[in-house]
Formats: C-alpha cells, sequence, structure tokens
C-alpha cells in the first residue's frame, strides 16, 4: 500500500523524521517495502518570468530570453522553443540543474550566445496532461499557477513529498486502506488521530423515485448500498486529490470517478460509480450472470461470462463485474449528468474465482478477495456524497437503498490478563495493556484481572488470547521478549532409522571419493523417451502436476537417472574432465493412476560416474561397497535395462530381491544426452537395502596358522561367466578357502576361438593347524574337479 | 713391551683416523684385534714375562684393545652416519612437487549446512522426524488454520498433484503430522524438500528446503522460543549473535514473528551483505496457533507451543557467500569441490 506522506498528514500527526516513522512501524509489524523520496527527481528548476525575448542572430529559430529567476540580476537563456511570450511564468532549469529524465543541465553557448540553463516542456520534467494541464502542449510549458518566481518546481509540482510502500500482512486487510494505515501511526508514535466526519447537504428528492435496486444473491452480496447524485458537473479534480490518487498509483480521471476511487483508498472500500442514465429500466439488479451473456469493461475489453459470476444488472443487462470492474456502456464520462453510486460488499472467494478465470485483478478486486469490513460500507458512501458536496461536483437526492440481513456486530472477549503474559513469557501491567488495546480501537476494561475487549468487526482477525497478545507486544515492543534457555527433561534428541541409514550411505560415497549432487523432484515427460523406456514401462506411469511451471517440471520422477545424465552431461560440457556423483533422493510411485492416494516415495540412491579411466567394475566396486555397508553379499547378474549397454550392464540381487542395478550408459541414450564420453549410472533401491536385518559385527580371531597360495590358470568357454568358476572353487576348497583372487582373463593369440584364458589365485589356510601337504593337494584337486565340471582345463 | 703396546696402540690410532669406509674399520680391526692381529701376535709373547710383570702387562694389553675397539666403534658410527648422509642427499625430494591427489568426495553444501544444524538442535533435545512431500491438503493447510477460501493460501503458490494432494509448500506441515501422534512434550525439528511456483532466478527456485521446529509442552512462552532461536543462531554464526523479534503474520502461529539475527558479514554496522541495517532476516516463528493445537487433539488451554521455519538454501547461500541460488541445483563438480 503505497501512501504519500502529505496524505497521512492529513490523519495523523507525524512529529519524527519519515526514516523514524518507518522504523517503528516496522517494529509492530508493517514491512516497509520502500521509500521514495519524489523530490530527489529533480534539482534547481524554478519558476521564471519571461522579462524580454530577443531573436538569435545567427539563428531563425533560437531566441535569448531574458529570465527573472527570482535572484537579483536577470539570467539569460536561449530557447528554441515557439509557444513563448513575454511575461510567461515557466519552468527554467538552472545552470547546474537535473531534470526527472536524468538529463543533467549546465551553462553554455549556443550559437554563440551564452544561455544559464534551459526552459522546460512539460515532456522534459516527465509531465503529462493529467499531471499538470497544459504539460502535454508542444512547447515550454507555461505555468497557470500564480507562484513568485525562483519557487522550486517541485513545490508548484508537490513533488515535495515522500512515498512510503507499506507491506500489509494478511491478516490486515483493514490496513489496505490510508486510514487504517494512518490509525496505526498513530497508535506507534502516540500522536492524535483524526477520522474524518462526514456531513454534506442534500437537494430533496427521493432516490425510490429515481431507481429500484434487488439483490437476487445475497449470499455473494451481503450488503449493497445505493444513492442518486444530479446535476453533476464533471470536472478536473484538485490537486491534493489528484496528488493523493497519482502517490498511491492511481491516474486521475475526473472529479466523480477520482473520488470513487479516493474514497476506497481512504476507506478501504471499493466504490463504484454508474452512468445513471445508460441504466435500462432503471433498475439494479445483483445478480449471477446468465449463461451467454458476455460484458464490455472500461478497459475496452470484453468477457464472456458464466453463471458463477456475479454481476450488477441493470434491467436488461449486465453493467457491471461485481466488485472487479465496471461496464463501459455506463462509464461516467464528460457528458454525464446523473451518478448512481455504490458502495457493496461481495463475497471474497466468489470474487477471487471471478478474478482467477477471466484474468483480471484491480484494486477494487484485490480489497474484495482480501476481505472488507461489512460496517464499514456504510461510512466510505458518507465520506464520498461529502467530497461530492465539498467538490461541488453534483447535488445529492435525498434517501439511501441499503440492502443488507441482519449485520454482524462485535465480538467481545474476555482473557485473563495473566495468561496473556504466560503465553509470551513477559510481565505487563494491565493497565498497559488495557491503555494498548484501547489505542488500537479495541475497547477495553479491566476487572479482577480480566480484560474484557469488545472487538469490532473490521478486526476480524482477532479471535482469543493470542490475538489480544500479539496485539499488545508488538505495540509494547518484541525487545521486551528475553530468551531463556531450554528446560525440561535432558536428552539427546533421536533420529529415525531411515535418516541415519541414509546418512550412512552418503559417507561411504563421500569417503570413495562422489561429489553428492541435489536434482528437482519433477522432471519433464520426455525423460521417459530420453532413456528410451518401453511404452508400458511401469516407469512411464508418474504422477503429473495439474500447474507445472512449465513441461519441463511436470511430473514426479519415478527413476533418478535421468536427473543424473542431465548433471553428468552438464558437466561433460563445461569440460569437467571426470566427474563421479551420487544423490540420495526419492523416486514417487504411484500405486494406479489417476491418483486415489499419495504416492509411494522411495528412497533411492542413485550413482553416475564418467572419465578416469572408469568402466563398469570401478561401478561395481562402489556399488558393491555400499551393499557391504549393510551386509548385503549380493550376486550380480545381467539385466535389461533399456538405458544401459546391453552387454554391460547387471542388477546386484539378494534372493529374489533387486537392490541395484547398474551399467555403462546406452549409445544412444549418451548421445540423447548430448554426453560425448562413456559414462555409468547406477541405481540403488535403499527401501530394500535398509529393510536388510542388521546386525553389528562380531569380532573374528586373527589367524594364528600360515596361509598356501594356489595359482590355478585354466582355458574355458568365453561365455562361461568367471563368477560361476569362482563360486566352484570356493565351494570344492570349503572351509580352507581364505580368498580367491582373479588375476587374469585373457583372449586372442594362443587361445583358441571361442575360449578364454583365466587365472586365480586361491589362499588356503586352516584355522586349527598349520595345513598339511596332503590337505593342500586334496583342497587342490578337489578344485579341479569341479573346474573340469564346468568345461575348463587347466593350463600346462 | 710396553713400549711395543704402545707402539701398536699410536699404529691403531692412525690408521683408524684415516680409514675412509667401514670395510677399512673391518680390516683394520682384523689387523689389530684378529686372531693372527697385532695385538694377539704381542699377547702370545707374554710367556716371556716374569710373574710379576705379567699380570700388568695383561692389564696395559686390555686398556689397549678397549682403546682400539672404541676408537674401531666411534669410526665405524662416524662412518654410517657419512654413509647415510649421502644416501639422504641422493634420496631427497622435491617437496614443491604436486601431491599424489587423494579422490575424496564431498556432501552438498546444502546438507553439510543441514547436518550442521540437525546436531545443534539435537544437542537441544530435538527429534529429527521426517514427512512425505508429497502432502495432503488437509496436513498442508487445514490442520495449520489456513482453510480453502483464507486469504493466507494466496501468499504461496502451491504445485496440486489431484484436488487434495500437493507437493508441500511448507515443511509445518509436519507440525500437525507430528502432533496428532505424540503426546506433549514434544520437541522436534523436521528438514525437508518443500516446493513452490515460483519462476526460477537467482533468488527463487521452485524447489527448495527448510527446516521446520516445533516445541509444544504446558508454560511454553515465546521467551523460550527467543531463548532456543538465540542458542541456534550462536553456534551458527558465532557466539556474539543477537536476534531481534520483528512482528508479523502466518496463519499457524500467533502471536507471529520474522526473525533477524545481526549480520555475521559486519557485526550489525552495516554493510552491502545486510543492505546497511546491520540485520539479516533468517526465520519466521510464533507460538503455535491454539486452533492448530486444538485441530491436532491437544488442548490449547493446558499446553503451549512455539514453531519456527528456517530456510535451508538461504542460510547456505550467506554463509558461503553463494551469489545465485540456481548454483546449488546446476552440481557443477568445480563448485561441488569447493566444499
Amino acid at each position: 500500500m503505497k501512501i504519500a506522506l502529505k496524505t497521512l498528514k492529513r490523519y495523523v500527526d507525524i512529529p519524527v523524521p519519515v526514516e523514524e516513522m518507518c522504523e517503528r512501524m516496522v517494529l509492530a509489524g508493517f514491512e516497509i517495502e520502500s521509500i521514495e523520496n519524489l523530490s530527489d527527481s529533480m534539482d534547481r528548476v524554478v519558476a521564471a518570468r519571461i522579462l524580454k525575448i530577443v531573436p538569435h542572430e545567427n539563428s531563425d529559430h533560437l531566441q535569448i530570453c531574458s529570465m527573472d529567476v527570482g535572484q537579483s540580476e536577470p539570467v539569460q537563456i536561449v530557447t528554441g522553443a515557439q509557444n513563448i511570450f513575454e511575461g510567461a511564468l515557466v519552468p527554467a532549469a538552472l545552470h547546474d540543474s537535473h531534470l526527472p529524465n536524468g538529463v543533467h543541465i549546465t551553462k553554455g553557448k549556443l550559437r554563440g550566445v551564452e544561455s544559464n540553463g534551459m526552459l522546460c516542456s512539460g515532456e522534459e520534467l516527465c509531465l503529462t496532461e493529467a499531471d499538470y494541464k497544459g504539460a502535454g502542449v508542444h512547447g515550454i510549458l507555461i505555468l497557470h499557477d500564480d507562484v513568485p518566481t525562483g519557487t522550486d518546481m517541485r513545490i508548484v509540482l508537490g513533488l515535495d513529498d515522500v512515498v512510503i510502500d507499506f507491506k500489509i500482512t494478511a491478516n490486515r486487510p483493514d490496513c489496505n486502506c490510508i486510514l487504517g494505515v494512518a490509525k496505526e501511526i498513530s497508535v506507534v508514535l502516540g500522536t492524535k488521530f483524526t477520522r474524518p466526519e462526514p456531513s454534506y447537504h442534500t437537494a430533496g428528492g427521493d432516490i425510490h423515485d429515481l431507481i429500484r435496486i434487488d439483490v437476487e444473491n445475497q449470499e455473494l452480496c451481503p450488503r449493497y448500498i445505493g444513492r442518486m447524485v444530479q446535476n453533476l458537473k464533471i470536472a478536473e479534480s484538485p490537486d491534493w486529490l489528484k496528488h493523493a490518487l497519482r502517490t498511491c498509483g492511481m491516474r486521475p480521471i475526473n472529479n466523480i470517478v477520482d473520488i470513487t476511487n479516493f474514497v476506497m483508498l481512504e476507506t478501504g472500500q471499493p466504490m463504484h460509480a454508474f452512468n445513471y442514465n445508460e441504466l435500462a429500466q432503471k433498475h439494479i439488479i445483483v445478480r449471477n450472470a446468465r449463461s451467454g451473456e458476455s460484458i464490455q469493461t472500461l478497459d475496452t475489453k470484453s468477457y464472456e461470462l458464466t453463471p458463477e459470476m456475479l454481476v450488477i444488472a441493470d434491467g436488461e443487462k449486465p453493467s457491471c463485474l461485481a466488485g472487479i470492474m465496471g461496464g463501459l456502456e455506463s462509464e461516467i464520462t464528460d457528458t454525464t449528468t446523473d451518478l448512481f453510486l455504490e458502495a457493496a460488499k461481495f463475497k471474497r472467494d466468489n470474487i477471487r474465482r471471478t478474478c482467477r478465470s477471466l484474468g483480471v485483478h484491480t484494486e477494487a478486486s484485490g480489497r474484495f478477495e482480501k476481505g472488507i469490513d461489512i460496517n464499514n460500507t456504510g461510512y466510505a458512501m458518507e465520506r464520498a456524497l461529502q467530497l461530492i458536496d465539498e467538490l461541488n461536483a453534483g447535488t445529492i437526492v435525498d434517501g439511501a437503498i441499503d440492502c443488507h440481513d441482519v449485520l454482524p456486530t462485535e465480538r467481545i472477549l474476555t482473557v485473563w490478563s495473566k495468561s496473556i503474559n504466560d503465553l509470551l513469557g513477559v510481565d505487563i501491567e494491565e493497565e498497559t495493556m488495557v491503555k494498548i488495546l484501547n489505542a488500537l480501537d479495541l475497547p477495553t476494561v479491566c476487572h479482577f484481572g480480566f480484560l474484557t475487549v469488545q472487538v469490532p468487526t473490521i478486526r476480524d482477525d482477532i479471535e482469543g488470547r493470542a490475538d489480544l497478545a500479539e496485539e499488545i507486544m508488538r505495540i509494547y515492543g518484541y525487545d521486551h521478549i528475553v530468551g531463556t534457555p531450554m528446560r525440561g527433561t535432558v536428552r539427546r534428541g533421536r533420529m529415525l532409522p531411515e535418516r541415519i541409514k541414509t546418512n550412512k550411505v552418503k559417507s561411504t560415497m563421500v569417503a570413495m571419493g562422489a561429489n553428492e549432487i541435489t536434482t528437482y523432484s519433477f522432471i519433464s515427460p520426455k525423460a521417459c523417451d530420453l532413456l528410451g523406456l518401453d511404452e508400458n514401462d511401469r516407469r512411464r506411469q508418474a504422477v503429473r502436476l495439474l500447474n507445472p511451471l512449465g513441461d519441463e517440471y511436470s511430473t514426479m520422477r519415478t527413476q533418478l537417472v535421468s536427473s543424473m545424465l542431465t548433471v553428468l552431461s552438464t558437466n561433460y560440457n563445461r569440460k569437467n574432465e571426470s566427474v563421479c556423483f551420487f544423490e540420495c533422493s526419492k523416486r514417487f510411485l504411484p500405486e494406479s493412476l489417476p491418483l486415489t492416494k499419495a504416492p509411494a516415495e522411495v528412497p533411492t540412491l542413485c550413482i553416475g560416474l564418467y572419465g578416469d579411466d572408469s568402466n563398469f567394475f570401478t561401478l561395481k566396486g562402489l556399488v558393491e561397497e555400499v551393499l557391504h555397508d549393510f551386509g548385503a553379499n549380493a550376486y550380480y547378474q545381467k539385466s535389461a535395462e533399456p538405458y544401459l549397454h546391453p552387454g554391460r550392464q547387471a542388477e546386484a540381487a539378494l534372493g529374489d530381491d533387486t537392490l541395484a542395478v547398474l551399467g555403462e550408459v546406452h549409445p544412444d541414450v549418451l548421445k540423447r544426452y548430448d554426453i560425448g564420453t562413456r559414462a555409468l549410472v547406477a541405481e540403488v533401491y535403499l527401501d530394500r537395502l535398509f529393510a536388510l536385518e542388521q546386525k553389528a559385527p562380531v569380532y573374528q580371531p586373527l589367524p594364528k596358522f600360515p596361509a598356501v597360495s594356489r595359482d590355478f590358470a585354466m582355458l574355458c568357454d568365453r561365455e562361461l561367466p568367471v563368477g560361476d568358476l569362482q563360486n566352484a572353487m570356493a565351494e570344492a576348497a570349503g572351509k580352507l578357502c581364505e580368498n580367491i583372487k582373479l588375476f587374469d582373463v585373457y583372449e586372442g593369440d594362443q587361445i583358441p576361438k571361442g575360449k578364454k584364458s583365466v587365472a586365480f589365485s586361491v589362499t588356503l589356510r586352516s584355522k586349527e593347524a598349520t595345513l598339511t601337504d596332503e590337505q593342500i593337494e586334496s583342497a587342490s584337486r578337489r578344485i579341479l574337479k569341479k573346474l573340469e565340471a564346468l568345461g575348463a582345463v587347466l593350463r600346462q | 713391551m710396553k713400549e711395543k703396546l704402545n707402539e701398536i696402540l699410536m699404529a691403531a690410532k692412525e690408521a683408524i683416523e684415516k680409514a675412509k669406509s667401514r670395510q677399512d674399520a673391518e680390516d683394520l680391526r682384523v689387523r689389530f684385534l684378529g686372531k693372527k692381529g697385532e695385538l694377539t701376535a704381542i699377547l702370545k709373547s707374554m710367556g716371556s714375562l716374569s710373574a710379576e710383570e705379567r699380570p700388568l702387562f695383561g692389564q696395559k694389553a686390555n686398556e689397549v684393545r678397549a682403546a682400539i675397539e672404541k676408537a674401531l666403534a666411534e669410526k665405524a658410527e662416524m662412518l654410517k652416519k657419512a654413509e647415510q648422509q649421502l644416501r639422504f642427499q641422493a634420496e631427497a625430494v622435491d617437496v614443491t612437487m604436486p601431491a599424489e591427489k587423494q579422490k575424496i568426495g564431498s556432501l552438498h553444501p546444502l546438507n553439510i549446512v543441514l547436518n550442521d544444524m540437525l546436531e545443534i538442535f539435537q544437542s537441544m533435545g530435538f527429534d529429527v522426524v521426517d514427512g512425505p512431500e508429497v502432502e495432503t491438503d488437509h496436513y498442508c493447510f487445514e490442520q495449520l488454520n489456513v482453510p480453502a477460501d483464507h486469504p493466507a493460501r494466496d501468499m504461496q503458490d502451491t504445485f496440486y498433484l489431484t484436488d487434495t494432494l500437493l507437493l508441500r509448500t511448507q515443511t509445518s506441515a509436519a507440525q500437525a503430522r507430528t502432533m496428532e501422534v505424540t503426546k506433549p512434550p514434544i520437541r522436534m525439528v523436521c528438514p525437508g524438500r518443500v516446493f513452490r511456483a515460483d519462476e526460477v532466478d537467482a533468488t527463487h527456485s521452485p524447489v527448495f528446503h527448510q527446516l521446520e521446529g516445533l516445541v509444544v509442552d504446558k508454560g511454553v512462552t515465546m521467551c523460550d522460543l527467543k531463548g532456543v532461536l538465540e542458542q541456534f543462531a550462536h553456534e551458527i554464526y558465532g557466539p556474539e549473535t543477537k536476534v531481534k523479534f520483528r512482528p508479523s503474520f502466518f496463519p499457524f502461529t500467533e502471536p507471529s514473528v520474522e526473525v533477524d539475527v545481526t549480520c555475521s558479514e559486519c557485526g550489525g554496522k552495516g554493510c552491502r551483505v545486510c543492505k546497511g541495517s546491520g540485520w539479516i532476516e533468517i526465520l519466521g516463528a510464533g507460538m503455535v496457533h491454539p486452533n492448530v493445537l486444538r485441530n491436532c487433539g491437544i488442548d490449547p488451554k493446558v499446553y503451549s507451543g512455539f514453531a519456527f521455519g528456517i530456510g535451508l538454501d538461504r542460510l547456505t547461500t550467506t554463509r558461503y557467500k553463494i551469489s545465485d541460488i540456481r548454483l546449488l541445483f546446476e552440481n557443477d563438480k568445480r563448485f561441488l569441490d569447493e566444499f
């Protein structure tokens, strides 16, 4: 809410500098968005009178003016304008002056003749015809105010003012107006507040003879007041009114429209002025729009209306979008003679819905949406009539039509003063509480420690003890709240097992050199195509946002791989040579679509890397360490993820559960993500990992007897998995097997086609005694036998 | 004979002095003290001495032997040191050459800050709870005193999944969930990811992170709230940090305050970071609204409580002086390696 200091001072005494007032308002709950000093816009521009005009010898259009700028000697200024005359009062920018358009004026010579400044046009002072009459003409602005020469133009134009933008919180719709803010300032500063007391003359007649009002939908329009004004004299508004409107951010139009706008700014109650002559059948009907009806509004736009929308119709058609904007047809123009004036309360969610569906927002609709006081509607109407009377804008017809049900009355609250102190942890005297609440227009008395407070309807945010505590505290001052240390039972806070386990995963990943990344939870639906997922892949069953910021962020991710690939791509294209990333986040898996209940949020680890000669086994090493942390001794088998290289991918499984899927990214997918190098990704399903039973490690005695190593080099089918050989050997060696280490796999020269050479080093050890040659031989024979059974032949 | 011994000693000392290697020293040991050495030879001739002279000579011979041995040992030690010295010189490395890089990863800066915060609150007895990111209208708004047509809903543009399911706009949703299942005293924090329909720019992201705190017990006051937040601010920003309350409005707390701390950059004098005010806004807080307590089955006549919500992203960007919030979600390795 923007308000000029001059405007505020019409209602409240402000004996302190504006900065101090603003600081104190902040401490009372009103943030200041901005303080704009209008006089910063220009300086050293004064009202000056043209004493004499002489033509320039070396120019056919320049003229030399001798100017009275309020100094002892006249000042010579050269101008190219032709609309000037001797005796005219004009704005003159003196040497070293600044104009609102940013121009700096200094003295100089124009074709050899000294010029000590510049005469200004309206445009050069950033003025329009609406700001100052005559500002729109081509040429120098001729001032019509009779001010002494040398008067600062900022004073002439009313720019010796400061505009303050107050941020009004949603619980204080009563402060979306000048009176509300001025009242708060008076309480904060402890100064006098003056609320205008409306009074005006009427000219007889009876409104009931002129118009009929029917409110058909009282739920959406709980109050509707109509008044009539005749013999309108449409004119320009006085300067104070135009200034007040402009500084609040509204454009002055004419006295009637300006009064309705000003009363809205002053009281918070939107008003609307109808051209009475245009109202068909002299009948006002507050009703829902009918299907097929439309309206052209003041901004000349046309809207198709639907039956949920409320309109103010005349006897034939909608004449106004209720609470939002008037119709063009019943607009007040220079020739309007009779006025029907409306002040009403409309239901806020209905206004909000209509505004949303039509995409219109106005000062009026904003106020209705935030909520206005039904008991303030009459005051606003009276105030508007007072201004019409004061400005001689027309004659007021006797009688009002005021349609409403029983009006709500003030709420009476009784609260124990001690309970307020108890909530705040302070010790404020009862008398102080009473004083503060009374100052805030919350009439309060205190009996036996109990505060009885009358809360007017304008403050329907105040419901009980907590609200009163806030009102008292924000005026009393929050600096009186002094911190007390934590009290109560002493124990360290607990953490959920899932978070503890996730932290463990993260520590392991960091220890292995991976950087943690953070990506959005919603992704583009196109990700599924980029990954090449099948038409019926379950991951395509993703939850969609109803109102996403764009397609790019429109589905809740069902996998983390696409986000990881995007990050790998960013890094690759920024020439980061090698990266190893991980993310612990959630996959959102709906049970069914459309959603009937919240989707499962499944904790998942995603790993992604490229560069540094990393390969499938680098990734397998990372995955394996994470699985081992949770005691999962998984087996690896080929998998069939569409986004992974068909020959270089696996799933890590335990029993029937897949714990992880890992592999090299499919070259087609790399291309789609614009990654120009081999990359690897894995998804580890943390929910399954976390579900595994966790056992604390049990100490294994260190070996007492020596170990023996035996190497086995063999030839076998190329397709035979090394893992099968290894398992077979382990089984054969049984209890004596301490370790089996693969140290060579070779295909090529000297190896028959379709075969490979595989070499292991097997470590044997007994816990009971030093192994005998016999034991070693026997174990070796068992191993050989198992290997032969798999078709592996020992190499000689 | 005695002279002979002295001559041997002199000769040995001179030779040892001249020895250039450990081998030289060993050769001298053999020459003088070995089985066929000079001292042994002269001892063998001891038989020619009288019974009176023999012990004296023996004693003298032993002294000579000891002296030679000592000289040899000293020489050997010296030579060993000299040899070692040469080796050290030969093996010396250029310490300014680059280190062998160790591969250590990093947590995301948001989580470094979060872990610090959780540590502080856990040590103050706050349990850490987690809530779902997909919330119901009920927990995100209604239980928090934000009914369907409440103007406060204008304050947050919510992403909806269905009419009643949405992406939580605030971790406050966890308040209601906790209060429904936990009897006071309650002391919890809930960190997490939240969502608002903000277009992406340097200071806004549709995805961001909060930490919600809630305390409910008998006799909890606003001074207790300030005490906890002071403790937190001291741990995060340093023990000199001051905390200021400014009245504000949130539907789920009453009274509500914005909480400022003295600018950690200038200590409150005013600088570019705090835009000259000396204060930085770090969180919103307040006393739990009686309607919220009531909605969750807690009698506001018996219990009171406070709640606060801290923006993690803002705390992270100010702590590390990160100029653009988008950097947090871009995940450039060079950025991540800085933490």
